[in-house]
């Protein structure tokens, strides 16, 4: 139980450090290339997530 | 106690405006959003996107009237209190006001019938047609009035003799040097508007255990389409953000909170500050160190520029548009949040049965509302003192009406408007409450005119179901 909450947490702390990496290349702070290279990545992997992983009951 | 017209009149348009605004962004968004649920039901057949296109069909529509009718006050308002903006921006934004007319409103116009009433009366693509129709036209009329009002921030094409305006280029007019990144950012806010609502309401039936199928679509969708859709929105605001440092620079300096003409080096991120006008100073501040280099001048080190570079009788009052642009920034960092949260909980499967972020879902139903209003007030009030921008100062485009005739119709918006949104409040609840696919007996059509004026939800899913597969049998 423990470490099942242990690995949450860091699974979660992972998500964020990816996210805030992802935010701040989608904002230019990294150059415009890595900008667009970032919002490209970002949306391909939300649209693959959302695809590979239909939420149950739901219809999309 | 002397009333200043001026003053009177800013309140009167800001007020009418900002009310206004909150819809048009919602029936954008929703347009577009039951085009694409249309879509889906016309290609799989499931009566799930059905329910949900009659659901937010009822919202959309109650939506729409309330923005048509609240934007046709703000034309007459030019009069009203901003006759010396009229006679002057008139040759410029005038045909723009019309060409939305013409094109926008008489298409949704024409379409909006079918929309509402026809889901089965006419077959079901040309009713898809129609809803397609309507969306593009909500589309073209943004397009439109942010072309006016971004010719209003970076006005171009055009040359002033004794006072008189006289456009030299209608394309420079249309396509002016900020209407490139604000018309998609505007879009982007009405489609995320309506993304945070829908699954903000399906996030409510599935707290509260009700209508489980379509809370878990609308959450579904709403969640994907907001995920995707803020990742576009941070681009192309950062993309403005350049491009209104170029043409306004006053309006980031004051929305940045820095005074000095050069800040320390690195600069933090200001979020809270009390600012003090009077003194070109900050009385607080609390910021992020190194935050403010590193998003405003990407680099670890750089300068921002402060007010002070603007003259201080061309400065805008820092407050209003700093605390304006920390609201949208924010909310736009916590959607991207909730975004990455619903990818990962539905990664792990979690997304339905995780209350805490089903709570945040709720609460952040308004939230693209709430942006978008925000981002309009450091557009408006970040402008100033000019209401086009290097032009026509605010205090020149003020109408020669008695302060007293501008209040008495300040009072009576506030108190119709009060009426509109006390309505829109009560019946978009009394449909929310009731939920999908439950039609009230009062529904069916009896002569009364007291059932008349309660909202329902647009017919009964199931005879339409029936019909539609009558129709095609």
């Amino acid at each position: 139980m423990g470490n099942g909450n242990q690995l949450h947490r860091l699974q979660s702390m992972t998500a964020a450090l990816v996210g805030l990496f992802f935010f701040n290349a989608i904002i230019g702070v990294f150059g415009l290339r890595l900008a667009i290279a970032g919002l490209a990545a970002f949306v391909l992997g939300a649209v693959a997530v959302s695809v590979a992983f239909p939420v149950q009951g739901a219809e999309s | 106690m002397k009333l200043d017209p001026s003053i009177i009149a800013r309140i009167q348009f800001a007020f009418t405006v900002s009310f206004h605004i909150i819809f048009p962004t919602m029936s954008i968004g929703l347009a577009f959003f039951l085009a694409v649920i249309e879509a889906l039901w016309l290609k799989t057949q499931k009566s799930v996107y059905l329910e949900i296109y009659k659901f937010w069909l009822s919202i959309f529509a109650m939506g729409f009237g309330i923005g048509v009718v609240t934007g046709i006050v703000l034309s007459f308002e030019f009069g009203l209190g901003f006759a010396r903006f009229a006679q002057m921006a008139g040759p410029a934004i005038g045909p723009l006001i019309a060409l939305e007319v013409l094109t926008a409103f008489f298409l949704e116009a024409g379409f909006l019938g079918i929309m509402l009433f026809g889901l089965h009366r006419v077959g079901p693509k040309l009713h898809f047609f129609a809803t397609c129709m309507v969306a593009i036209g909500t589309l073209i009329s943004a397009s439109w009035i942010l072309s006016a009002n971004s010719w209003m921030q970076t006005p171009d094409g055009v040359a002033i003799h004794d006072g008189h305006l006289t456009v030299l280029s209608w394309r420079h007019v249309l396509v002016n040097p900020s209407w490139l990144y604000r018309l998609p950012h505007m879009l982007t806010a009405a489609y995320l508007t309506a993304s945070f609502m829908v699954a903000g309401v399906g996030a409510w039936y599935l707290l509260k255990g009700k209508h489980q199928h379509f809370a878990r679509t609308t959450l579904a969708l709403g969640t994907a389409f907001g995920t995707v859709l803020i990742a576009g929105q941070v681009f192309i605001g950062d993309i403005l953000y350049g491009t209104m440092l170029k043409y306004q620079p006053s309006k980031m300096q004051a929305a940045e909170g820095f005074w000095e003409k050069q800040s320390q080096s690195p600069a933090p991120y200001y979020w809270f500050i009390i600012p003090d006008q009077n003194n070109q100073r900050n009385r607080f501040q609390l910021g992020i160190p190194y935050l403010g280099s590193i998003w405003l001048t990407h680099s670890l080190d750089g300068r921002v520029e402060g007010l002070r570079n603007t003259p201080r009788d061309l400065q805008p009052r820092m407050g209003m548009v700093f605390y304006a642009f920390r609201i949208m920034y924010g909310l736009a960092m916590v959607m991207f949040a909730a975004g990455l949260a619903s990818l990962w909980l539905r990664f792990r499967g979690k997304l339905f049965s995780s209350r805490w972020f089903l709570w945040i879902l709720v609460f952040m139903t308004p939230s693209g509302i709430i942006a978008t209003l925000a981002g309009w007030y450091v557009a408006e009030t970040g402008r100033q003192p000019w209401v086009i921008y290097g032009i026509l100062r605010t205090v020149d485009a003020i109408s020669p009406v008695p302060a007293k005739a501008l209040l008495s119709t300040l009072i009576a918006f506030v108190c119709v408007y009060a009426v509109f949104i006390t309505a829109f409040l009560v019946f978009a609840f009394r449909i929310i409450r009731r939920g999908p696919g439950e039609v009230p007996p009062h529904a069916e059509a009896s002569g009364s005119v007291k059932n008349a004026f309660r909202p329902y939800v647009l017919d009964s899913p199931e005879r339409l179901v029936n019909s539609s597969i009558t129709q095609r049998s």
